[in-house]
């Protein structure tokens, strides 16, 4: 098929997706340029919007459980975590302390994997495939770990409402702190040729340069925030289960550009790792979980994690039925992405996927809520159409085809 | 009858197209091998060619055509023809004339102005902007290049590749005397070649396949193909120039193997330059070091 070249005034635009080599996830940018230099930049999201919201409001608690967990594929534990974190406090129950520790262990090691996984993508979007096959070669480690731990290596399915669902063994223990070493050292090598390859810094210092305040104005969070000097996490800010005994370090960066996002994140995973090994040899005694209603008695609760992208916040509702009456996911990457479009302007359009990954975005994870517009009416401020716009089964038809 | 024969079969035409494709085997299976994956097998860019030449090829709307199936063939007989005046496998050069480096130093870079047309002849927006990259890109290695293959030109006091090739041949290791004109012949080679670090004009995570987006099948098959050819007359030319000549298919394949050692060394421990720090580089330091080795040489020559 070709793509002819679109004449809006004198405006030459390059359009990046929803197919193109550059992303994982289907998403669209349009960016124009001059020459090289990018002057506008838009986005249109929704590609992968699989109705999840309204999905959950139709399957009873511990079934949501299992569809909450496939939000995403990198940060599935978070999903499942923050969403049983929330449901527990509904019920007013609190899993036993072993369990909220395999928890933190279960979301450092994801973590691990999900900065690996970004070293990887980010390295091959600068040209650097041989940094993204060496990082994609030893995040292996972490991933036969929460392999052995929980026989999955994506959806690792370790939440229960009310605990968790495995042990973990003195003879994983030693694992685990066997890996840890190695992804330590490794990592530790990483660091040190992001922080003094040259050419790799020719493509990442300076660029997608985003001030404190800006960062601030845009909403900015996770490591993408921090990289920014945003002091924000909500591991610290508002500490969840073994997060209050298990303390992690703010990884702060000034710089504010690619150079301080690979930094930020480099530094996360070492202290992932640190607090992993604090766990798994602090690991408390006793049971893996408690009792929990099949009911969850009226009420709404807000629950809310730190995932490797950014704060994951979940709003329950709950009828006092088996089924949750609404159940509201926000994700991290939606803040960021508005980041992509102002830090675009200005660079070169080399610079656009690295601007873009350096977010580290996941376009399913964001992609829930469809707005709707009457045809030939502007909605004043976005979503403020008054009244339903369409039916739910006028919207079947217009979406199902 | 003979000359049938050397052209289209042995040492040029087929044999080279094999000796092109076996080249891109090493620098694909190197670069894997570099990077801790496994690589391709030994026939993995036959099959892929044949595969290619098999499918069928897309014209796309808003082209000329007649550019658009023709220029891929010009790119691959200019690459041929170069060929033909190297010391390709250590034989002696099949056709050879007074004054051809300056032709084969030509022929090479039809390879890259095909690209750029070829890109600029489609209306895809990835093919625009990937050929504007292609031809910035060729102006400023050309230059350092022709350079680094002008000074054993000069001390060898001739214009003819076998020439300077028997000069180097007789012990004149010219590594040694300009290590500056080797380096930038060789990174030179791999910008023409848009290897990384200097591949931003068909930088995938960017402009998809750059100027060649909208080429799929034969017309694909032929740049590619083409390409090997490159690579094999480059790396020749380098070998033959730098590392002592190339007197035999011995040497050819030990010189040349050396080069691509190098080649994907550079290759793999790169990240991907932006156009605009792939011309800094060539006109702040490439040309000036070149054009300083180049007025020392002249100099060294007038008083000798």
């Amino acid at each position: 098929m070709t793509q002819p070249v679109e004449k809006k005034g004198d405006r030459f635009i390059i359009p990046i997706g929803p197919q193109h080599p550059a992303l994982k996830e289907p998403g669209h940018f349009e960016f124009t340029v001059d020459g090289e230099m990018v002057t506008d930049a838009t986005v249109r999201l929704g590609y992968v919007h699989r109705g999840i919201e309204k999905g959950v409001e139709s399957r009873n608690y511990v079934q949501n459980l299992y569809m909450l967990e496939r939000i995403c594929g990198i940060c599935s534990h978070t999903h499942a975590m923050v969403y049983a974190m929330g449901v527990e406090k509904l019920a007013g129950v609190e899993a036993p302390p072993r369990a909220q520790a395999i928890r933190l262990i279960v979301a450092e090691l994801e973590r691990i994997h999900s900065h690996m996984l970004w070293l990887g993508v980010a390295a091959h979007e600068a040209g650097f495939d041989t940094l993204f096959m060496y990082s994609w070669r030893d995040r292996e480690t972490v991933m036969d770990l929460l392999e052995a731990l929980s026989g999955n290596r994506v959806n690792y399915s370790a939440n229960l409402l009310g605990g968790v669902k495995f042990d973990i063994t003195p003879d994983q223990v030693k694992d685990i702190l066997e890996g840890m070493a190695f992804l330590e050292e490794r990592n530790r090598h990483y660091l040190e040729v992001v922080m003094n390859d040259m050419l790799l810094l020719g493509r990442i210092r300076g660029v997608g340069t985003m001030s404190k305040a800006d960062a601030e104005r845009l909403g900015a969070i996770g490591p993408t925030g921090r990289a920014s000097g945003v002091a924000r996490d909500v591991r610290l800010d508002a500490p969840y289960g073994a997060y209050r005994t298990f303390k992690p370090v703010l990884m702060l960066a000034e710089t504010g550009d690619l150079e301080g996002r690979f930094n930020v994140r480099l530094r996360e995973i070492m202290d992932s790792i640190r607090l992993i090994r604090e766990a798994v040899t602090a690991l408390p005694e006793g049971e893996l979980t408690t009792r929990m209603p099949r009911r969850i008695k009226e009420g709404e609760t807000v629950s809310r994690v730190e995932a490797p992208r950014g704060e994951a916040f979940y709003f329950i509702r709950s009828n006092g039925s088996e089924m949750p009456d609404r159940i509201k996911v926000r994700t991290p990457t939606i803040f960021n992405m508005a980041t992509v479009l102002t830090l675009a302007r200005g660079h070169q359009l080399a610079d656009m996927p690295m601007i873009l990954v350096g977010i580290d975005p996941c376009f399913s994870c964001n992609d829930r809520m469809v707005s709707l517009k009457r045809q030939g009416e502007e909605a004043a401020g976005g979503d403020a159409v008054a009244g339903p716009v369409m039916t739910w089964n006028e919207f079947r038809k217009a979406v199902m085809r | 009858m003979s000359e049938i024969f050397a052209l289209l079969i042995f040492p040029s035409g087929l044999f080279l197209l094999g000796l092109g494709m076996a080249y891109e085997w090493v620098d694909r299976k190197l670069l894997a091998r570099f990077q801790n994956r496994i690589g391709p097998r030994w026939f993995q860019p036959l099959a892929d060619n044949i595969k290619l030449l098999a499918k069928e090829e897309v014209v796309p709307d808003g082209v000329n055509r007649l550019l658009f199936i023709g220029l891929p063939v010009v790119a691959l007989a200019g690459a041929l023809t170069a060929a033909l005046y190297v010391p390709a496998f250590g034989l002696p050069p099949a056709y050879s004339f007074p004054g051809d480096l300056i032709v084969t130093i030509y022929l090479l870079s039809l390879m890259t102005l095909c690209i750029g047309l070829a890109g600029a002849n489609t209306i895809s927006r990835f093919s625009l902007i990937g050929a504007t990259r292609t031809l910035t890109q060729l102006f400023s290695y050309e230059a350092p290049f022709m350079l680094t293959m002008l000074g054993p030109a000069i001390v060898a006091r001739t214009w003819q590749i076998g020439a300077i090739n028997e000069f180097a041949g007789a012990g004149n290791w010219l590594l040694l005397t300009q290590p500056i004109g080797f380096i930038v012949a060789l990174i030179g080679l791999m910008g023409k070649l848009e290897m990384p670090p200097f591949d931003a004009p068909e930088a995938e995570t960017e402009i998809v396949a750059g100027a060649l987006t909208e080429y799929s099948g034969r017309g694909l098959a032929l740049f590619h193909l083409g390409k090997g050819v490159e690579l094999v007359v480059g790396v020749t030319l380098i070998g033959a120039f730098y590392l002592g000549g190339i007197a035999n298919p011995l040497e050819f394949l030990i010189k040349t193997g050396a080069l691509m050692l190098f080649i994907v060394g550079v290759q793999a421990l790169m990240a991907r330059m932006r156009i605009e720090q792939t011309v800094g580089l060539w006109w702040r330091y490439g040309s000036l070091l070149v054009l300083a080795q180049l007025l020392l040489l002249l100099i060294w020559e007038t008083i000798v």
